[in-house]
C-alpha cells in the first residue's frame, strides 16, 4: 500500500497545535504519524496500530521544519518490524540532533537570509513587495524542507543517521550560516541608512552608542535579566536619552 | 577552565545545546554521559548528526566519565558535558569533585515528577538528590538558554 505521505505532511503543519509543557509536541507528532501507521497489521482496531499511536504521543521536541524526518523514520521502523525498544530509542534519540540541525538551518540560516531580503526590498523597492518577497522566500524553503524531510525519513527508517550524514541537508547547514551573516551585513546598513535619513548626527551617534553599550553588556545582563528585557531596556534608554536631549 | 558547562538535559544533543550554548561557549567537544547510549553504537551515530563538522562527540558511561572529568578540565579542548538525568548527575558529581557548577537544562515530565519550571520536572527523590549535592558545595542553577534568566536551586524548589 502506498504510504499516505501527503496526509502526514499536511498534518505536520499543526505539529505544535497542542504544545504543552508536559509533552511539548507529543500529541502533534501522534496526529502527524497517524496516516502512516494506519495500515499496520490489524488496521485501526489492531493492537499494533494502537500501541504505535500511543508511543508516538509521548514527550517529543524537535525543530518543527525537520520533524518530518523523525515522523517518517519512526513510521517506517514501526512497519519494518524493528524491535520495540529500537523504535522507542529511535524516536527519543533522533529528535535532539534533528532539532540542532533544524535550528541551524532555519533559525540561524534561512530565516535571517529571508528577513534580509525583506529588509532590502522594503528599503529599495516597496514595503508590500518586501512582505511578499519575505513570505514567498521563507515558505518556499519551509514547504520544500518539510516535504523532503518526511520522504527522506520514510525512505531510511532506522538507518536515518546514515541517510542524514550523506544528505544535502548536512551540506546546506554548512553554507547557510555564513550566507546568513553576509546577508545581514548587507541588509542592516541599507535599512539603517533609510531609517535614519532624516536624523541629525547627534541622534545617529546616540543611537549607535546605546546599541554598542547594549551589545557589550548583554552577556553579563542576559542571564539575570533575560534577552527580551535587555532589548526593551535598550529601546527605553534611547527614548529617555532623546527626550532629555 | 575548559570544562565549559556541565548540563543535565534528557534530550542530550539538541538545538538549545548546540546552537544556543554552542554559540556563546564555542565548544570543541561534547561529552554525552549516559550508561545506555554508551553501549549503543547505532544510537551514538544518531546523536553525532547534531553537532557541527568541527566538533567532536564522546560517549561514556557515568563511571568512566567520573575518571575522565579531570582530563577534560585540564585539556585545552573546550568541553560541554551532557548528563541525561539527576541520578547520573549525582553519581558523577559524587565521584568527580572537580565539578563545581551544574546547569539544569531539561528534565521533562514523567510520572510523579512535578513542574518547577516549564523545562524542569522533578520528583521528590530528585529534589532530595539535588539538595544533597548543593549541601556538598555544588553550585546548581537552572537555565535553558544563555539568553534566559538563570534560576538558582533554592529559588526554584
Amino acid at each position: 500500500m502506498k504510504p499516505r505521505l501527503a496526509s502526514a505532511a499536511v498534518r505536520l503543519l499543526v505539529l505544535q497545535g497542542s504544545m504543552n509543557h508536559e509533552r511539548l509536541q507529543g500529541i502533534g507528532a501522534a496526529v502527524a504519524i497517524e496516516p502512516l501507521i494506519r495500515d499496520l497489521d490489524g488496521g485501526q482496531n489492531g493492537q499494533r496500530y494502537r500501541a504505535a499511536l500511543a508511543r508516538s504521543a509521548g514527550f517529543f521536541n524537535t525543530n518543527p521544519y525537520l520533524a518530518g524526518v523523525a515522523i517518517g523514520a519512526v513510521a517506517r521502523a514501526e512497519h519494518s518490524g524493528a524491535p520495540l525498544r529500537q523504535v522507542e530509542t529511535l524516536r527519543s534519540a533522533i529528535k535532539g540532533p534533528l532539532g540542532s540541525l533544524g535550528d541551524r538551518l532555519i533559525w540561524t540560516g534561512v530565516l535571517p537570509v529571508c528577513a534580509s531580503i525583506g529588509l532590502v526590498c522594503a528599503t529599495l523597492v516597496h514595503p508590500l513587495v518586501a512582505v511578499a518577497a519575505y513570505l514567498l522566500a521563507f515558505n518556499a524553503v519551509n514547504v520544500a524542507v518539510r516535504w523532503w524531510g518526511l520522504r527522506a525519513g520514510w525512505r531510511s527508517g532506522i538507518a536515518v543517521a546514515a541517510m542524514l550524514s550523506q544528505s544535502v541537508l548536512r551540506r546546506a547547514v554548512k553554507f547557510v550560516g555564513p550566507l546568513a551573516v553576509l546577508s545581514i551585513g548587507v541588509a542592516l546598513p541599507v535599512a539603517a541608512e533609510m531609517l535614519t535619513a532624516n536624523f541629525d548626527t547627534s541622534v545617529r551617534v546616540g543611537t549607535a552608542g546605546v546599541a554598542l553599550a547594549t551589545a557589550a553588556t548583554s552577556w553579563f545582563l542576559m542571564p539575570s535579566v533575560g534577552a527580551a528585557r535587555v532589548g526593551i531596556l535598550a529601546l527605553g534608554s534611547v527614548l529617555v536619552l532623546g527626550w532629555i536631549w | 577552565m575548559s570544562l565549559e558547562l556541565v548540563r543535565v538535559d534528557d534530550r542530550l544533543i539538541h538545538g538549545q545545546v548546540v546552537v544556543g550554548w554552542g554559540q556563546v561557549l564555542n565548544p570543541d567537544l561534547f561529552v554525552v554521559v549516559d550508561d545506555e547510549v554508551a553501549q549503543n553504537e547505532w544510537e551514538q551515530e544518531i546523536y553525532r548528526m547534531g553537532v557541527l563538522a568541527t566538533q567532536e562527540v564522546e560517549f561514556t558511561s557515568v563511571s568512566d566519565a567520573a575518571e575522565s572529568v579531570e582530563r577534560w578540565a585540564n585539556s585545552s579542548c573546550r568541553t560541554i558535558v551532557l548528563v541525561s538525568d539527576i541520578d547520573s548527575l549525582t553519581r558523577l558529581c559524587e565521584a568527580a569533585p572537580t565539578i563545581r557548577r551544574v546547569n539544569l537544562g531539561g528534565v521533562h515530565h514523567e510520572r510523579d515528577r512535578r513542574l518547577h519550571l516549564p523545562y524542569l520536572f522533578l520528583d521528590d527523590r530528585e529534589v532530595d538528590q539535588l539538595l544533597a549535592l548543593a549541601e556538598r558545595g555544588l553550585e546548581i542553577s537552572a537555565q535553558d538558554l544563555p539568553t534566559a534568566a538563570r534560576v538558582n536551586l533554592e529559588d526554584l524548589l
